[in-house]
């Protein structure tokens, strides 16, 4: 894999600002013909709680299962967990992995068809059988598809006490099913492990879902891949965050690396481009000052892929200081859609209609603004949008709570700009 | 007894390299930001404080003697040397060039030094117009080449280039880049006529005091670059007939020395305190740093006698 990283920003501060601003494309293209430079586990978890038994979820599962094995690329290590009150291990025997092939393949197949909804959901017991699995494979490309349809039924706590000591060892992509599970829940684990969270509403949907999950696993080439920030003295990193192509706060998974530079993880890559949006405050300078105010570089482990700078230059000619970069500019504006997006979803469980509109409204101006249509979609289902451009909306009466859940998970997905100045 | 950083090998006493890895000895410079010992790294800038060492264009000289002397400066408010500058003498003969680059174009400091190559390598050639009109083919082809920014903000600068042929001066230019002739003694001549808002306004019969008032005063009203359009450079020439110095500036001196009388006593003063011509282009550069050093600043000397006295 070679990688790039490009920074955008104004360099140029006015005098006494401290504040430093840019957006940091990564783009990586494969090297040698796209081949993984390790080896790769794979762990799916269906949730087998009794409520699955409704509406065919449980048999609608086990085909998405089925055709999320068949995505398997030979040699890849796998393994299936039945998730119920405690975690079960459907394929292959207990605290093994199989090796993928033709024959592994058909045997899981038998395997999910041993699938039966009745019991729990113990999505914490769930993750800890996955993560003693991919502990037998340190330095593999390690990622979990989980499915639910329902609450976690563990104790308070116990979740997010198993996300602290599991985060950053594997990544985990979450779904749920139907309308009765949490989007918190979900994106709590979506957040910890540097994975995705969506509804599917339907469960006719979820074969497609399962293949789409797979196939971008099976396209990730390298392992674990970090961001690392070296800022001068006196200054401080005020936030890192993913915001192509979608919205994910990776300030304070912050590993110290020496006194002035931190590491942020940045997961498993294929071939692909990711922005970052990295914000600095740093010492004031003077008139004519040059301060590099952070030195961006794509790591694994010991070897540098490649650097960006990003500088900072204080003047006294407002032209310049003024001026306003179209990247920080645009992903500033999908980062508060996001919020704002879920802070009227918050409002409107709350019953205050008067935030929700307040909120929805400028949700709807900033989507329109920066030709988010998706977002724009996904807004219409829940608000009519009388007027895009001054965001004018009204609350709708009726909304549907699948409509309402895929406008929370897709909150995040972001669009880019066209490149230029 | 000292290690040598890199390789921990002992030193032999005296070498400037280190025997086994080859690696110099010599102490890496200082920070002059924050005095770090060694603190600046590969890329310029100090691994401490992070602020940038110093470019090279910071501040240049040109020594040719007593045929002629030049200084860039940066400054003390812009954060690099956006001017140029391009000093060839042979014998008495002299060419010069300087250049401005205009901070709001995207890569000046590209344009300026594109621009002084460009008109200096043909200004041997003697026509001062053809130089210049080269300059500006050089400058308007670099918006179609490197960072795609140069396209939508073409990199533009200024110019003003003169030869020195025995007592024969000839100049011209684009822009508010200055050329002065002054005598040892009498009146001084600004050459250069500035292409900019107030001088062409002044012209059409604007009251002089007002129009150097208005915020436009400064803009320049030709430029060098792909955004110029077809420029036609103005150009004059003359014999000197007393001995005096041909001055060549950007507007990092002038702004402080508006007037020609001004300007020629500074000239004057650097030239009798100093004694070199080098040392009293530096004492000109100085001049403007001390009265603010809001710009960049650029000066050339160069004396020039008439033919009976030489
Ligand atoms: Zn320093
Ligand atoms: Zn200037």
């Amino acid at each position: 894999m070679t990688y790039s990283a490009e920074a955008f920003q104004n360099e140029f501060l006015a005098l006494g600002a401290t504040e430093v601003n840019a957006i940091v494309t990564v783009t990586s293209s494969g090297g040698t013909g796209g081949l993984r430079t390790s080896g790769a586990t794979e762990i799916i978890i269906v949730d087998a709680s009794g409520s699955m038994q409704a509406e065919g979820r449980i048999a609608a599962a086990r085909q998405a299962a089925k055709a999320a094995v068949a995505c398997l690329d030979d040699g890849v290590h796998f393994a299936l967990v039945a998730g119920v009150g405690t975690a079960q291990q459907l394929f292959p025997a207990p605290g093994q992995l199989a090796v993928a092939s033709a024959q592994t393949r058909s045997e899981a197949t038998w395997a999910i068809d041993r699938l039966h909804a009745s019991g729990g959901t113990a999505m914490g017991a769930w993750l800890l059988l996955a993560a003693q699995l991919f502990a037998q494979r340190p330095g593999d490309i390690a990622h979990a598809i989980m499915l639910t349809d329902g609450d976690n039924g563990e104790r308070e706590g116990y979740l997010q006490s198993v996300l602290d000591s599991i985060a950053g060892k594997f990544t985990v992509d979450s779904r749920g099913v139907g309308t009765n599970w949490k989007v918190s829940e979900l994106r709590k684990i979506a957040d910890a492990m540097l994975g995705t969270v969506d509804i599917v509403a339907r469960p006719a949907d979820l074969t497609a879902a399962f293949e789409q999950m797979m196939t971008a696993a099976m396209g990730k080439t390298t392992a674990d891949v970090q961001l690392k920030v070296w800022t001068p003295v006196n200054a401080t990193v005020r936030f890192v965050k993913q915001v192509e192509p979608q919205v994910a706060d990776l300030t304070g998974k912050r590993v110290a690396d020496g006194a002035r530079a931190g590491r942020y993880p940045l997961g498993a890559w294929g071939a692909e481009s990711r922005d970052y949006h990295v914000c600095v405050d740093v010492p004031p300078g003077a008139a004519g000052d040059e301060m590099l105010a952070a030195r961006i570089s794509v790591v694994e482990g010991d070897t540098v892929h490649t650097q960006a700078l990003v500088r900072a230059v204080w003047t006294d000619d407002a032209a310049l200081s003024t001026r306003i970069n179209r990247q920080v500019a645009h992903y500033t504006g999908q980062a508060e859609l996001a919020d704002t997006i879920q802070a009227g979803i918050e409002a409107r469980k709350a019953g205050d209609d008067h935030t929700a509109t307040i909120k929805f409204g400028r949700a709807a101006q900033l989507a329109h603004e920066s030709g988010n249509k998706a977002t724009s979609e996904l807004l219409a289902t829940v608000v009519d949008i009388e007027d895009a451009a001054t965001g004018t909306v009204r609350l709708r009466r009726k909304v549907a709570a699948a409509d309402e859940m895929a406008l929370d998970t897709r909150s995040t997905k972001t669009v880019r700009v066209g490149r230029g100045q | 007894m000292t290690d040598c950083a890199s390789c921990a090998d002992e030193r032999t006493a005296g070498a400037a390299f280190c025997e086994v890895c080859g690696q110099s000895l010599a102490p890496e410079p200082a920070c002059p930001h924050c005095g770090t010992p060694g603190g600046v790294g590969d890329d310029g800038y100090c691994e401490h404080c992070g602020m940038l060492a110093g470019r090279e264009r910071d501040h240049l000289e040109t020594d040719c003697g007593e045929v002629a002397a030049s200084v860039t400066d940066r400054g003390l408010r812009h954060h690099r040397n956006e001017d140029a500058m391009w000093l060839t003498t042979r014998g008495a003969e002299v060419d010069v060039v300087v250049s401005d680059g205009v901070s709001s174009s995207f890569d000046p400091d590209v344009a300026s030094l594109t621009a002084v190559q460009a008109a200096g390598e043909l200004l041997v050639s003697g026509d001062v117009s053809a130089a210049i009109q080269a300059a500006q083919v050089a400058v308007a082809e670099l918006a179609a080449s490197g960072d795609p920014r140069r396209q939508a903000s073409n990199p533009a600068c200024t110019i003003v280039a003169a030869t020195v042929r025995g007592d024969a001066v000839t100049v011209g230019w684009i822009g508010d880049s200055r050329a002065y002739w002054v005598p040892d003694v009498g009146p001084a001549e600004q050459l250069t006529e500035d292409d900019s808002w107030a001088t062409h306004v002044i012209a059409l019969g604007a009251d002089p005091e007002q129009a150097m008032r208005d915020p436009k005063a400064h803009a320049i009203t030709a430029w060098l670059g792909a955004d110029a359009g077809k420029i036609t450079p103005r150009t004059g020439e003359f014999v000197v007939g007393d001995p005096g110095h041909l001055v060549l500036c950007s507007d990092g001196l002038w702004n402080y020395l508006t007037d020609a009388a001004a300007f020629a006593a500074a000239v004057r003063e650097g030239l009798r305190e100093q004694g070199t011509l080098i040392s009293a282009a530096r004492w000109l550069a100085d001049y403007a740093n001390t009265a603010g050093g809001a710009d960049n600043i650029t000066v050339a000397l160069i004396p020039v006698s008439p033919a009976a006295a030489s």
